[in-house]
């Protein structure tokens, strides 16, 4: 039986031009755990073909990484009234996951390696620039411990445990943040740019990283976060969520804290 | 070519060296041999590459690509052998620099000469220009670009630039064969001053119902515009051109349906037709050419058949989403026709195979899970793969499916033969490094 307050819709930035690296593992996320527990799950693409009018109407936003060439055309794109009701969402507390490219366009701007500076759309105060060609990427295995305030209570709280979150890094940009709160502090791998030991930033319910993994299969607490947030946003009331089995995703937790010689 | 006296000497103390090197290893049972003795070579002899190639009667055929080198690379050089030429190939698919020295090495005598007429290289990616830089092939076959192992090379844009600026000051009688179908493999051809023969697909019925999302290159490679595509063969191979400023595929050198093709899959249409137009292109026969498709038998684990405790299993190495698509794809087919209820998925994540595992949620596993059966899962990201696969279910339990995960590769194995029936085929997709270690059980042998 379906009523008025179980439809979710996920918002899906540009998904043919920002979807490198397997990050569409977040939607598909997103989707199940919505849909497995009787939700009626929408999944509306975000791209060239949307209205401003489009993006008003989702509850959750997932971005992705994109090649250097792909990112352009994504930010040709989204400016107008596009980007203003993106910034307006955002700011409004719609939860959102952003992943690695999409990040650096809801920055204040973007160097990639070959080309000009990219603008954004400065919601979060930070820049990203690439150091060239030849200069190594940042790859491989990445532990981080959520820190962002009241991201990183909210978190605990439902593990009853410090929220250890594990993915996969491989950017060759940097990020430098300004004002806005980090999303994590780096226990394994480079995080935003290898030098501060932060990694990605939290804004109202925006989650912006360079985990890709992809980051929420591994990581279904900050999924069911999600989740929740955006339902509680909608229907303005508490929601919770009945459990799933996660057993799956806490043995491939287990097997790559072992690997990295991480005790949790 | 002249070679100075004391290049002649180094390069006899290379091969000598190398040469025992391989012995010792064979002898001591570590292996086959096929890295390490071109990387002692190298030492001794810096420009052992250029000295060897230097050599080869007719020239160098280099093979590049992200999917199809090693099966299009034996395809060509059972072509060759076939016309009675001899052969120089790096067949183990050792295919960076001490590989290919290891490889050339196999066929020099301790004087230094090395005996071949032809020499096919197959070349990672990534080691194209760097290879370019010191040896002049006489073709160069470009199969395709697909985002493969990004955690080592970064992204096909920055490839294909690489590559045009390693084969552009190339010599102007070097033949480029390239893929039509790939837009950058298009455009990089167009770019190009030398002669260029495109192969590709004229095969409508074949397209795909929709675009697949493993898609790396839907853009205009020359004015970033949105390509108009026509139909999709594979990922993004297909039949496109650029609405704004006119870009389109090359023109076709070869009629894709005047072909039978090798083996089973689309992707194998491809390596058909590359290695036939290199084939053309040094005067091989048609008929020779044609009974060579007919006859052909699998590389190592490239689809490749054997059977083992009595049941039919075929292995179908999987590296990257296009692949592992194609190889759905395949053993679909086979599954609709009640031949194969049982496939095990092998996931590495080594070196060879990449470090990162997160392209397996690019691959469209809804697709395989949708046909139900068992599957089941093994290797060092056994857990990563379990999780994808229960992610592609539409509900928390498929009455039809039967999701097996067995951390041991022996279990894992003994599982999928025990589920498959005599009549069927057991259908195992493994990563590279896996697809090693899953060929060393079956046939009860070890390959470095």
């Amino acid at each position: 039986m379906t009523t008025d307050k179980d439809q979710l819709i996920i918002g899906w930035l540009y998904p043919n031009l920002m979807s490198t690296y397997g990050d569409r593992g977040n939607t598909i996320c997103l989707r199940q755990r919505a849909q497995w527990r009787g939700y009626n799950v929408t999944v509306m693409p975000l791209d060239q073909q949307t209205s401003a009018a489009d993006i008003h109407k989702v509850d959750i936003i997932v971005g992705g990484g994109a090649q250097d060439r792909q990112q352009e055309i994504v930010m040709r794109d989204l400016s107008g009234a596009k980007a203003q009701a993106l910034r307006e969402k955002i700011e409004a507390g719609t939860p959102g996951v952003f992943t690695c490219g999409s990040p650096q366009l809801l920055g204040h701007y973007y160097e990639p390696a070959i080309g000009q500076r990219i603008e954004g759309l400065g919601l979060l105060d930070f820049v990203s620039k690439h150091p060239g060609i030849d200069a190594r990427r940042c790859i491989g295995n990445v532990v981080f411990e959520v820190t962002a305030s009241r991201l990183g209570q909210d978190l605990s709280k439902m593990l009853g445990t410090a929220p250890l979150v594990i993915g996969f890094e491989n950017h060759g940009g940097r990020t430098y943040l300004g004002k806005v709160e980090a999303l994590g502090r780096v226990i394994k791998g480079f995080g935003n740019n290898g030098e501060d030991g932060t990694e990605g930033a939290f804004y109202k319910n925006a989650i912006a990283t360079y985990s890709h993994g992809p980051l929420l299969p591994k990581n279904p607490f900050i999924a069911d976060w999600l989740i929740q947030t955006a339902l509680a946003e909608k229907y303005q009331t508490p929601i919770s969520l009945s459990p799933l089995d996660d057993a799956l995703a806490t043995q491939a937790r287990v097997a790559m804290f072992k690997r990295l010689g991480i005790v949790t | 070519m002249t070679l100075t006296r004391l290049d002649r000497l180094r390069l006899g103390l290379a091969v000598a060296t190398s040469k025992t090197v391989t012995s010792l290893i064979r002898l001591l049972g570590l292996g086959a041999g096929s890295v390490f003795p071109g990387e002692i070579a190298g030492r001794i002899q810096p420009r052992v590459l250029p000295l060897l190639t230097r050599q080869v009667k007719y020239g160098v055929i280099i093979i590049a690509g992200t999917n199809g080198k090693t099966t299009t690379s034996l395809l060509l050089r059972t072509m060759l052998e076939r016309q009675g030429w001899r052969v120089a190939h790096n067949a183990t698919g050792a295919n960076l620099i001490n590989g290919l020295m290891t490889a050339l090495l196999e066929n020099t005598s301790l004087t230094g000469k090395l005996n071949a007429d032809y020499a096919i290289l197959e070349v990672d990616e990534n080691i194209l220009p760097l290879l370019l830089q010191q040896i002049k092939p006489r073709s160069i076959l470009c199969l395709n670009l697909f985002r493969d192992q990004l955690d080592r090379y970064g992204e096909v844009d920055i490839i294909s630039q690489r590559w045009l600026k390693a084969i552009a000051p190339l010599a102007p009688e070097t033949v480029v064969i390239a893929n039509a179908d790939d837009p950058t493999l298009s455009h990089l051809g167009q770019k190009l001053s030398q002669q260029v023969l495109y192969f590709g697909l004229s095969e409508p019925e074949q397209y795909l119902d929709e675009m697949p999302h493993a898609v790396d290159s839907i853009y205009c490679p020359s004015c970033g515009h949105a390509l108009e595509y026509q139909g999709f063969y594979l990922s993004h191979l297909g039949d496109f051109h650029c609405p704004s400023c006119g870009f389109k595929k090359g023109q076709l050198a070869i009629d894709s349906r005047e072909w039978p093709q090798i083996l089973i899959g689309i992707y194998n249409k491809y390596n058909t037709l590359a290695a036939v137009l290199a084939a053309q292109e040094v005067g091989i026969a048609q008929e020779t050419i044609l009974d060579t498709i007919k006859n052909f038998q699998a590389a190592f684990g490239r689809a490749e058949e054997l059977k083992v405790a009595g049941k039919q299993v075929r292995i179908l190495l999987s590296k990257n989403p296009v692949g592992m698509n194609e190889t759905i794809r395949a053993v679909n087919q086979i599954k609709a026709t009640g031949k194969a209820s049982t496939t095990l998925i092998v996931l590495n994540d080594r070196t060879p195979d990449g470090t990162d595992v997160s392209w397996i949620w690019d691959v469209d596993t809804e697709k395989l899970v949708a046909l139900g059966g068992n599957l089941i899962v093994s290797g060092d990201r056994v857990y990563d793969m379990a999780l994808r696969l229960k992610y592609s279910q539409t509900n928390l339990s498929e009455p039809g499916l039967k999701l097996i995960v067995k951390e041991d590769l022996r279990e894992a194995i003994a599982t999928a033969l025990e589920l498959t029936s005599p009549d069927e085929t057991l259908h195992i997709v493994p990563t590279y490094s896996a697809m090693l270690e899953v060929r060393g059980l079956l046939t009860g042998r070890k390959i470095l």
